[in-house]
């Protein structure tokens, strides 16, 4: 009896292997938010469990088995430097913002997610056609990557196609800004103040013409 | 109770009779009173939060020991109570839905006998899931007219019910499985095998030219919008369904349906009317194999809807999803009428 219980233990453990969760792969996943002037970019990094101990000791450069904000800030601008945002063909350096780091434990099991957040101001871009490109090569021997673009606050923004390696490295974006740009506002501020100075003409005009006819 | 006991258990228990129309939301308001009834003064404390609390978005599908859920723990609770705790969850969900929720938390304990899940063999971590690892939490009062909500999960499940009068809804959820397929009582149980296979027969339903846009050219390993990421929108992709035939888009919307059913009928069928409204602007997007069997991975995304099925790590056994609603996750809509 023991045995049959030993071989269907033996067979159980062979259809599940240990898998609850990410094994070897490093999971980038990257949203981009647009603005006129800025592009916001979440990163959330997750370790597998055979590869936790690798990224943990990227991290962890004292190896004192936790990460001091100091350590934490250096992985995060050495992981944006391996990024580049491009507006319409520019680069954009990323400003790091802000990042949080999971235990050793979490990290370890597969679920622990180290989140960054950075931003890079673009220049605000004139009512027409435009283009955000962005490429993650952090790390590539071991990462599986996701990037999307998060749907525009702004209602001046009209997204178009989204192009991508078969990786998700990278993405490129085509999009168009509408009017009500600030060089559409200072057209309309021109024009608002021509026609009131039109107006008031008029109105001096007439009144003159007033004045002069007999009583 | 033992594990079989357990499992025959939650087979049995609970199974719903039809709603009567209006009379949902009055026979869950009974459960949770029902269940409530059967705790200590304690135990009360411990399983009720504010409905604006940060319990709220306080849910996962990870383990406990990775992830502290809050509430009670099933695990500690005597059989009555867990009676009525899964008689409660049972109320505010569908046949089907009590069903699949029923088949992921037996799967979960069938990886647990496993050995499964112990992320590389390191037990002492403290890493614990499977059937007595589900928690119970209810935020706010029981009530047919203000609004409450019922949290219920583990690994691989998180279910979130907001009811506010006759109304309620069921996101953000997070149903999944792994195994995805495994046997129990001779039977063969597969948790989520309905959204896989019918969103295979979609996309086998397609002609060339609407699978040159439903079909991404690149890999998608994992849920884009999983637990943590409230609120956002990403912008869609693939192919819109006002470029499905009908029969195409009927197909599209009896695998939403497999999200959406998981909650009572009444409830269920008013989100389908509003996801049919909108069906002009949904889009259906596919990444990897068609072939059925393959790995790949499906989104569902409309105006009030996102759904992603995702297989994990390159496993065809191990599922994950979400159904979200960005415009009333956790019924904002229905709290602030």
């Amino acid at each position: 009896m023991k045995t049959l219980f030993a071989a269907v233990c033996l067979w159980l453990a062979m259809v599940f292997p240990a898998a609850a969760h990410r094994l070897d792969e490093y999971l980038q996943a990257t949203r981009l938010a647009i603005d006129i002037a800025r592009v916001d970019v979440e990163i959330d990094l997750t370790p597998g469990v055979s590869v936790a101990s690798k990224v943990f000791g990227w991290i962890d450069t004292n190896r004192d088995g936790e990460i001091s904000r100091a350590e934490g800030e250096a992985y995060a601008h050495a992981m944006l430097r391996s990024a580049v945002l491009k507006a319409d063909g520019s680069t954009m350096p990323l400003k790091f913002e802000e990042c949080s780091f999971p235990t050793f434990q979490e990290m370890s099991a597969g679920v622990g997610t180290i989140r960054l957040r950075a931003r890079a101001a673009i220049s605000a871009a004139a009512p027409g056609r435009h283009q955000i490109s962005f490429l993650n090569m952090h790390r590539p021997e071991w990462s599986v990557y996701l990037v999307n673009v998060l749907v525009p606050e702004n209602h001046r923004l009209q997204f178009g196609e989204q192009r991508r390696d078969v990786a998700q490295h990278g993405l490129i974006l085509d999009y168009t800004v509408t009017g009500d740009g600030p060089e559409d506002r200072t057209l309309a501020l021109y024009l608002g103040l021509g026609m009131a100075g039109c107006l008031l003409l008029r109105l001096g005009i007439s009144r003159r013409e007033k004045a002069k006819q007999p009583v | 109770m033992n594990r079989r006991e357990w499992i025959i258990f939650l087979a049995l228990a609970a199974s719903p009779a039809p709603s009567v129309k209006g009379n949902v939301t009055a026979n869950v308001v009974g459960a949770a009173n029902a269940f409530l009834a059967t705790l200590s003064p304690a135990e009360q404390a411990k399983c009720t939060f504010g409905f604006t609390s940060s319990q709220r978005t306080g849910w996962s599908n990870l383990p406990t020991g990775i992830f502290k859920r809050n509430g009670l723990r099933f695990g500690d609770l005597k059989p009555p109570q867990r009676e009525a705790a899964l008689k409660l969850v049972a109320a505010a969900l569908s046949r089907e839905g009590y069903q699949k929720v029923t088949d992921i938390m037996n799967g979960d304990e069938v990886l647990k006998n496993a050995g499964g899940g112990r992320t590389g063999g390191r037990p002492s971590q403290g890493i614990r899931f499977g059937l007595d690892e589900y928690y119970i939490a209810l935020l706010g009062t029981p009530s047919a007219s203000t609004p409450w909500m019922i949290q219920f999960g583990g690994h691989h499940l998180a279910i979130n019910v907001t009811i506010a009068g006759a109304s309620s809804v069921m996101t953000p959820s997070l149903p999944a499985a792994q195994p995805a397929k495994y046997i129990l009582n001779g039977q063969t149980v597969r948790p989520l095998g309905r959204e896989n296979d019918k969103g295979f027969a979609l996309i086998n339903a397609l002609n060339a030219a609407q699978l040159k846009k439903a079909v991404l050219n690149y890999e998608v390993k994992d849920l884009v919008l999983g637990p943590g990421n409230d609120g956002k929108v990403i912008q869609p992709e693939g192919i819109l369904a006002s470029e499905l035939d009908a029969s195409q888009q009927a197909m599209l919307l009896d695998i939403a349906h497999e999200w959406v059913g998981i909650l009572n009928d009444e409830a269920a069928n008013a989100k389908m009317a509003e996801i049919k409204a909108n069906l002009p602007q949904t889009y259906f997007a596919w990444s990897g194999a068609t072939k059925n069997g393959g790995l790949a991975y499906y989104r569902i995304q409309g105006p009030t809807l996102i759904i992603e099925y995702a297989p994990q790590s390159g496993d065809v056994d191990h599922i994950h999803t979400i159904y979200r609603d960005p415009t009333n996750d956790y019924g904002a809509k229905l709290v602030t009428k």
